[in-house]
């Protein structure tokens, strides 16, 4: 039994609000990742979960245990920081087995921990460095090591991958999302990388100016965005979303979207006409421009490198079921 | 491959020649004068009779001995008091601005200002220390008369007008450390001391090697605050390697004053040397 359940939490520094009331159930063993925009207050709140930031007000429990106004160490949490905060004058060894020998724990037992946690990491070659002697990938290792030793409910992780190159990044996404199938425990994960929400996460909460915009698996998110931001946040390359005149022409109330993935291009007959204007080719598929009449820029994604030049008319469409509406 | 243009060297010169004159050329002709007795007139050689005399003086051992405590008190004192009014002046404290200028305005006053003032506090019966301490019920002590009291009474003034400045550059070593290391550290369950002593005392090392290099330096050297607060008295047992030779330079013994100079530039390059390394490689460490 590891939730957590934030209830009604708010933030406020001085005059200004930046958590606005967040109710969320983050169930026993899930992958739930916080992503939004710099500055949506994902971060904090994940801090307020730690009790390193206090709330304002609300609730906070883990593990079904009100911890709103515990100790960071006794609300039974783990976090890996973005810096990792690795202290440069331990060895990996003193740094996985800090907190327990901070417990005063017997040598023999930090010892013998320690050696599990970096057989769990593969870290065994490394245990008497000291972080600058190690890479990247290596010292978010030890981040993770320091974390597992404490044996926690729940895993708190602000922004892990951020400082790595996008290769260790992809392969680190891997490793954490295998390590938390070995675990099992609940971890809490802050990105502002929709790449990294939808590739590890069991439940993303999408967070835009302090507010939950949705909460949903990543499938859900995408296939159901419940507002225009979360349309537009989830996917890359983002959603085409059309407002005011454009939209209502669509019939949508008052927005309208289509994924680039979601538009058929051809050379004679579509819904719209436009201009190619530039074509990003990726190799697998190509990223697609367009300049069409009467609706604006239009992004469309097609597989394989079709021969679409700048300044050629195009012909796009939607396909049915896939356009969301607001 | 292109030789390297002499232009650049060119700029070096003004501040060379300064350097040169000033410093080299003293430094070096002062380890010749030590060899000679000498006067403004005349320099005849002596060998390193000076030297034998030096170090026949009666005194000198005392003299050595109460350098060499009065360096390590006051740099010992500064490091410890130093590191931890940095880390009150950091702590968010109520008028903490304030309050790291009141620490570093002794450092501003001249030494020999800071010396007449404590020689007029520490009076045996007129001093304000003696008399507030009278009006609580203890008899003070001869702060400056008691020879086995006044080294360290001048000790503890140097402190007083030296710490901010050790202060300063512990709070610029603190400034240093991410919070991430001590939010790590909270959610670890570190008390307060733990912090303190787990992970800010090993992460501010660069700042405490500094403090205690400059300190050391400055103690060992030390003369003006001595000099101005008692001579190196009562009898000698205040004097320091500085006063001793600044007494012999008084008296007219040129030559043996300054081979007593260059015995302390020695002393302080054996000392400091080794010592700057080694804390420079544990520095490395980091």
């Amino acid at each position: 039994m590891s939730d957590v359940v934030l209830k009604g939490l708010r933030k406020s520094f001085g005059a200004l609000e930046v958590i606005k009331g967040v109710d969320l159930h983050v169930a026993s063993g899930e992958f739930c990742v916080f992503v939004g925009p710099s500055g949506c207050g994902k971060s904090t709140l994940l801090r307020m979960i730690s009790g390193l930031e206090e709330q304002t007000s609300g609730m906070i429990e883990i593990g079904g245990r009100d911890v709103s106004r515990a100790e960071p160490k006794d609300r039974g949490i783990a976090m890996v920081f973005q810096s990792y905060a690795l202290y440069p004058h331990l060895t990996v060894r003193e740094n996985i087995g800090f907190g327990l020998s901070l417990a005063r724990r017997p040598k023999a037992e930090i010892a013998e921990k320690v050696a599990e946690v970096a057989r769990v990491l593969q870290l065994e070659d490394y245990l008497d460095r000291k972080p600058k002697a190690l890479s990247g990938g290596q010292r978010q290792r030890v981040a993770i090591g320091r974390s597992i030793i404490r044996d926690p409910q729940v895993f708190l992780f602000d922004e892990p991958l951020s400082n790595l190159d996008a290769a260790l990044r992809a392969q680190m996404r891997i490793e954490l999302t295998e390590l938390h199938a070995r675990l099992g425990t609940t971890m809490i994960y802050v990105t502002h990388d929709q790449v990294e929400a939808m590739t590890m996460a069991d439940k993303i909460v999408v967070l835009n100016g302090g507010r939950i915009e949705q909460v949903g698996a990543p499938m859900d998110l995408y296939d159901n965005p419940a507002t225009p931001f979360v349309a537009g946040f989830i996917g890359s390359p983002k959603m085409n979303l059309y407002e005011g005149e454009t939209a209502r022409a669509l019939g949508a109330g008052s927005v309208y979207g289509i994924r680039p993935e979601h538009v058929t291009l051809s050379e004679s007959g579509g819904l719209w006409t436009g201009t190619v204007r530039h074509v990003e080719r990726l190799g697998a598929d190509s990223i697609i421009h367009i300049e069409a009449t009467g609706l604006g820029p239009l992004v469309a994604r097609v597989e394989g490198h079709r021969a679409f030049a700048p300044g050629q008319i195009v012909h796009a469409s939607p396909i049915d079921g896939r356009e969301v509406r607001y | 491959m292109q030789r390297r243009s002499p232009y650049p060297y060119w700029f070096l010169l003004p501040a060379g020649t300064i350097f040169a004159v000033f410093f080299l050329v003293p430094t070096v002709a002062s380890f010749y004068f030590s060899l000679t007795y000498w006067d403004p007139f005349e320099a005849r050689f002596a060998g390193f009779e000076n030297y034998q005399q030096f170090f026949s003086e009666p005194f000198l051992a005392r003299g050595v001995m109460n350098t060499l405590i009065f360096a390590v008190l006051t740099s010992g004192l500064k490091t410890v008091l130093g590191l931890l009014l940095a880390v009150l002046l950091t702590s968010g404290l109520l008028g903490q601005s304030l309050l790291r200028s009141v620490v570093f305005f002794p450092v501003l006053v001249s030494t020999i200002g800071v010396g007449l003032l404590f020689q007029e506090l520490m009076h045996p019966t007129e001093g304000a220390i003696n008399v507030a301490l009278e009006a609580v019920g203890i008899d003070g002590p001869g702060w400056l008369t008691n020879p086995s009291l006044a080294l360290v009474s001048v000790a503890l003034v140097d402190v007083w007008r030296g710490v901010g400045l050790a202060t300063l550059i512990y709070i610029a070593g603190l400034a240093t450390i991410s919070p991430d290391y001590y939010e790590a550290a909270r959610i670890d369950g570190a008390t307060r001391w733990q912090q303190f002593w787990r992970v800010t005392v090993p992460l501010v090392r660069p700042a405490t090697t500094t403090v205690i290099i400059l300190s050391l330096i400055g103690g060992l050297r030390l003369f003006d605050l001595i000099w101005a607060m008692t001579r190196g008295g009562p009898g000698f047992a205040s004097d320091v390697l500085a006063s001793v030779i600044y007494k012999q330079y008084q008296a007219g013994f040129w030559g043996l004053s300054t081979a007593g100079n260059v015995i302390l530039f020695l002393l302080i390059a054996l000392l400091i040397v080794p010592l700057a390394l080694h804390l420079n490689r544990r520095e490395a460490d980091l």
